[in-house]
């Protein structure tokens, strides 16, 4: 999926202009990092793709779609073509683990014989496949982690957000949950992670967005 | 929206964007069916979160029963005493009082005139003499009527009208009565049914006021419901917040808030109907008793099918209706930020 910005801005209603003229073409199956102080409007970025926030100018284009055109009733199933993973998981811990990484393809009326079958697969791709009928609480940081990603990917979405997904996780843990959007993405999902964990983004190879206070200042390979 | 609207299941179906058509009257009908399932998976769960905690389910059970029990008794109260009028004496009389020139044969022949109309069952004619001898046999009239030097009574036609006497056929009686006192020979035309006058408006006062509490206490129920079910979307916030976030549309977060407040309302108006049956028949005994003093033969009348299902239908809708309005309200609150 392909995420275009043009010149967009987005000024929230207390005055603070979270991001301006923010310009980037993001390639089908391409896989780039944003950066920037916190603050800088990297999560902003993100609310702006997933349609949590609307931008105040310019365009968003994704997978061909002008965001701005869209009315707001179709926002769900605009979500559904986007996996996003969170610093604080989302995660609900009144159910188990198979029933949180279901809860997307039950929102979207999937059959339940076939979300049996994607839930595994999803839970398999990120090493817990033997934990589905745990409570994620009673699982480590680092797994909670993993359960998130597995309800971001078992739609099968061509977009993988990712908001500061490494934020609580020590290096090795980062390291592997970067390997798994790496994985993700060489199967063809475009991915977009936020991070300000800049070691680990420079050993990863890929493009990189520097926000700062709301501006895009560097886009390239990592510097 | 110049967009196309994106079907259920599309991202499911397709990776790519160029889904065909096939796929998508596929996806169409796949759509419909899972929507199915998972009203159906709603309303089970719903009821099975009413259980997972049984008192406070079980008490909001209790208020909507006693708000609708009320207006229900009531309504049961007043179908009695309907009943009970109907079977009352049925006959009616309208008295036409002649003028006094009114000649006998005159008055004869407009008595047999009369007779002969389809909503005239009988007229009897009462004479001047007559009535005379009617009153003198009442006690204190003799010495007054010794004193006039003259019959001063008017012929009578006394006419029984060929409709039963009930709070419906009122209104006919009394346009029978009015057109009577247009014939030139009636001097005046009464109708014996004053008390049923009287008695169809204390009804229909015990109506209008079982309406206007039925709608207070729906009003009532209503915001039981909403706030039962406002307390439910904010215990559940969180999950509304993660399945606003992997793209649950508005209608398939409200559904198992919906399902509650119908629940709520079906068990309610369940536990009222079995209030007033088990009240109705508690009285029926007593009641019976009483009323067969006066007359024979009265059943108490309680809810019937048709009044119970118009009953739990009624209290279904206000259940939905009322959870409709909190959820409406307090899902557009919680926002992903």
């Amino acid at each position: 999926m392909e995420i275009e910005f043009q010149r967009v801005g987005k000024k929230y209603e207390t005055g603070q202009e979270a991001l301006s003229q923010v310009s980037f073409h993001l390639q089908q199956g391409e896989m780039a990092f944003l950066t920037g102080h916190s603050g800088a409007g990297k999560s902003t970025l993100l609310k702006l793709i997933m349609m949590i926030e609307r931008q105040s100018h310019g365009e968003i284009i994704i997978d061909g779609e002008d965001l701005r055109a869209l009315h707001k009733k179709y926002i769900p199933y605009h979500r559904r073509k986007v996996g996003v993973v969170f610093q604080n998981h989302q995660l609900l811990f009144d159910r188990s683990v198979f029933h949180n990484v279901a809860l997307p393809l039950q929102v979207s009326g999937a059959d339940p014989q076939h979300i049996g079958k994607r839930v595994r697969a999803a839970l398999d791709k990120v090493g817990l496949l033997g934990k589905e009928k745990y409570n994620p609480m009673a699982l480590s940081g680092g797994e909670q982690q993993r359960i998130g990603i597995a309800r971001a990917v078992v739609n099968k979405p061509q977009l993988l957000l990712a908001d500061e997904p490494t934020g609580n996780l020590d290096p090795r843990l980062s390291t592997e949950i970067m390997n798994l959007f790496q994985e993700f993405n060489r199967v063809g999902v475009t991915v977009l992670v936020a991070s300000h964990d800049l070691s680990l983004i420079a050993r990863m190879h890929h493009r990189v967005l520097t926000l700062n206070q709301g501006r895009i200042v560097n886009d390239g390979g990592f510097s | 929206m110049s967009q196309k609207p994106e079907p259920r299941g599309a991202t499911r179906q397709s990776l790519s964007s160029s889904s065909s058509t096939t796929k998508t009257r596929l996806s169409t009908s796949f759509h419909f069916a899972s929507y199915l399932r998972d009203h159906q998976k709603t309303l089970l769960e719903s009821f099975i979160r009413l259980l997972h905690d049984p008192l406070a389910s079980m008490m909001t059970m209790m208020v909507i029963a006693i708000a609708l029990s009320l207006p229900g008794g009531l309504y049961v109260g007043l179908k009695n005493v309907h009943s009970i009028t109907n079977q009352w004496d049925k006959q009616s009389i309208i008295s036409l009082y002649l003028f006094a020139n009114v000649e006998d044969t005159k008055a004869l022949s407009l008595s047999h005139q009369l007779s002969s109309r389809s909503d005239i069952v009988n007229v009897m004619y009462v004479s001047k003499e007559e009535g005379m001898r009617y009153f003198e046999k009442s006690n204190g009239y003799e010495e007054i009527l010794s004193a006039l030097p003259e019959n001063p009574l008017p012929i009578v036609l006394q006419v029984i009208p060929s409709y039963e006497v009930t709070i419906e056929t009122l209104p006919n009686l009394e346009s029978l009565r009015d057109e009577l006192a247009g014939v030139q020979e009636v001097e005046y035309a009464e109708l014996d049914a004053q008390w049923l006058h009287r008695l169809a408006s204390l009804l229909s006062f015990g109506e209008r006021f079982v309406y206007a509490l039925s709608l207070l206490l729906i009003c009532a129920v209503l915001l039981i419901v909403g706030n039962t079910i406002r307390m439910a979307v904010e215990s559940r916030r969180d999950e509304v917040l993660v399945m606003k976030l992997v793209g649950a549309t508005d209608g398939f977060i409200r559904r198992p808030f919906l399902y509650m407040g119908f629940w709520f309302g079906i068990l309610g108006g369940i536990l009222a109907c079995t209030t007033i049956l088990l009240v109705s028949w508690w009285v029926s005994t007593p009641a019976e008793r009483i009323i067969a003093l006066y007359q024979s033969d009265f059943t108490l009348q309680s809810f019937n099918a048709d009044e119970v299902v118009l009953c739990l239908t009624m209290s279904a809708f206000v259940g939905v209706i009322g959870a409709w309005i909190a959820v409406n309200r307090h899902i557009s609150d919680i926002e992903l930020q």
